[in-house]
């Protein structure tokens, strides 16, 4: 096994125990619907839809941030460049866990049709490789593919939950708040 | 710094667990005597006939996620009926519920498709070009879906109602090829729940 291997096993093994911890829940728990009021949007579902929209506007600027700390966007490189992906990735992950809560414990995993499949799937998912990148972030000594790659995951994981969601619900219905 | 992705993720652990906690704390009242946690879907209504796969007797009603738009779903026999209400516009759909699973068609190019356990029903519908998810509680008399037809100068005008816990009403009324107008007030105390089977 080699060294990039051995570091990543626990971090892959922990996020795949989520991903198949937040499945499961969502699969066996009986949804239960329930109704909070948030100041300033006129349901929990929209406000849902904002936060999602403002992560997914995030993971634009951790897309944007990433390429520029890697040296993709020229060979200049503003010195706030990783604060700025740090903060924003930090301010997303905020943004969508009270989002995952909502979704699992009032909603569950569903497969009704192949939005909410898809949705369900992809929501496993991103928290599992989230935390895969989370715990090998501190490591030293991986291969220089491993960070691009779950970064690259997270992010296309989180569009595609905002296409399926947020995105399918403006389309349908209009943008309101 | 080499610990702030820890941070990072131990921080979000203790979001959801808050953000549950306040949804958990938030939960609506159970609407109906707390039904035995049924392992087999079909158990839904018929405990005794848990090995049977048609549903016998249920209603769910609720409104669809986002809001704004009521539905009632009635189940006799596997026999299905829906309605779809925002209290203007509306759907009746017709179809079956056998296995967990519901499928319901309508007018228009309406469609429910869902799954069904003891304590609700959960799906997506389309109707009046749109379309919806849904989560809906089972729901007992006087709540529950009313439907009523009645000839006026020789033209059929059906009303239907969904009446949610607390004796909330949603309802339309049309007749053929007229635009649907905001239903009466239903009197629950005598009117009775609709049979699907006796849907026409």
């Amino acid at each position: 096994m080699n060294q990039t291997n051995r570091l990543l096993l626990i971090p892959s093994l922990l996020g795949a125990a989520l991903a198949v911890a937040l499945g499961v829940y969502g699969r066996v728990h009986t949804p239960t619907r329930v109704a909070v009021t948030i100041p300033v949007f006129s349901s929990l579902f929209h406000a849902k839809l904002w936060f999602a929209s403002a992560a997914a506007l995030l993971a634009l600027v951790q897309l944007l941030s990433a390429l520029a700390m890697w040296g993709k966007l020229g060979p200049k490189t503003p010195s706030w460049t990783p604060a700025l992906h740090r903060w924003s990735g930090r301010i997303a992950f905020l943004l969508v866990v009270p989002v995952a809560a909502q979704c699992l414990y009032s909603l569950g995993f569903s497969s009704f049709d192949t939005r909410t499949l898809v949705h369900s799937i992809l929501g496993c998912l991103f928290f599992g490789v989230f935390t895969v990148k989370m715990l090998a972030l501190p490591k030293q000594g991986l291969a220089g593919w491993v960070l691009p790659v779950l970064g690259g995951l997270v992010f296309v994981l989180l569009i595609g939950l905002w296409l399926t969601s947020s995105f399918w619900w403006f389309s349908e219905n209009g943008i309101k708040v | 710094m080499r610990r702030s992705p820890i941070v990072t993720l131990v921080a979000g652990l203790v979001l959801g667990g808050v953000m549950t906690a306040w949804f958990a704390a938030n939960r609506p009242a159970p609407k109906s005597a707390p039904a035995p946690k049924a392992s087999a879907p079909s158990a839904a209504a018929s405990p005794s006939a848990a090995a049977s796969s048609v549903l016998a007797s249920a209603t769910w009603a609720g409104e669809v996620d986002g809001g704004g738009v009521s539905i009632a779903i009635a189940v006799h026999d596997g026999v299905a009926v829906a309605y779809v209400c925002d209290g203007k516009r509306e759907a009746w759909l017709q179809g079956t519920a056998a296995d967990g699973k519901i499928t319901l068609t309508g007018k228009n190019g309406a469609s429910l498709t869902g799954t069904y356990s003891a304590s609700g029903a959960t799906g997506s519908v389309t109707a009046t070009g749109k379309q919806w998810t849904f989560t809906a509680g089972v729901v007992q008399p006087p709540s529950g879906l009313y439907r009523t037809a009645q000839f006026v100068n020789t033209a059929k005008v059906v009303c239907g109602w969904v009446v949610l816990p607390g004796n909330r009403q949603v309802g339309a009324c049309s007749s053929e090829g007229q635009e649907s107008t905001p239903a009466p007030t239903l009197n629950t105390a005598t009117a009775k729940p609709l049979d699907p089977k006796d849907y026409s």
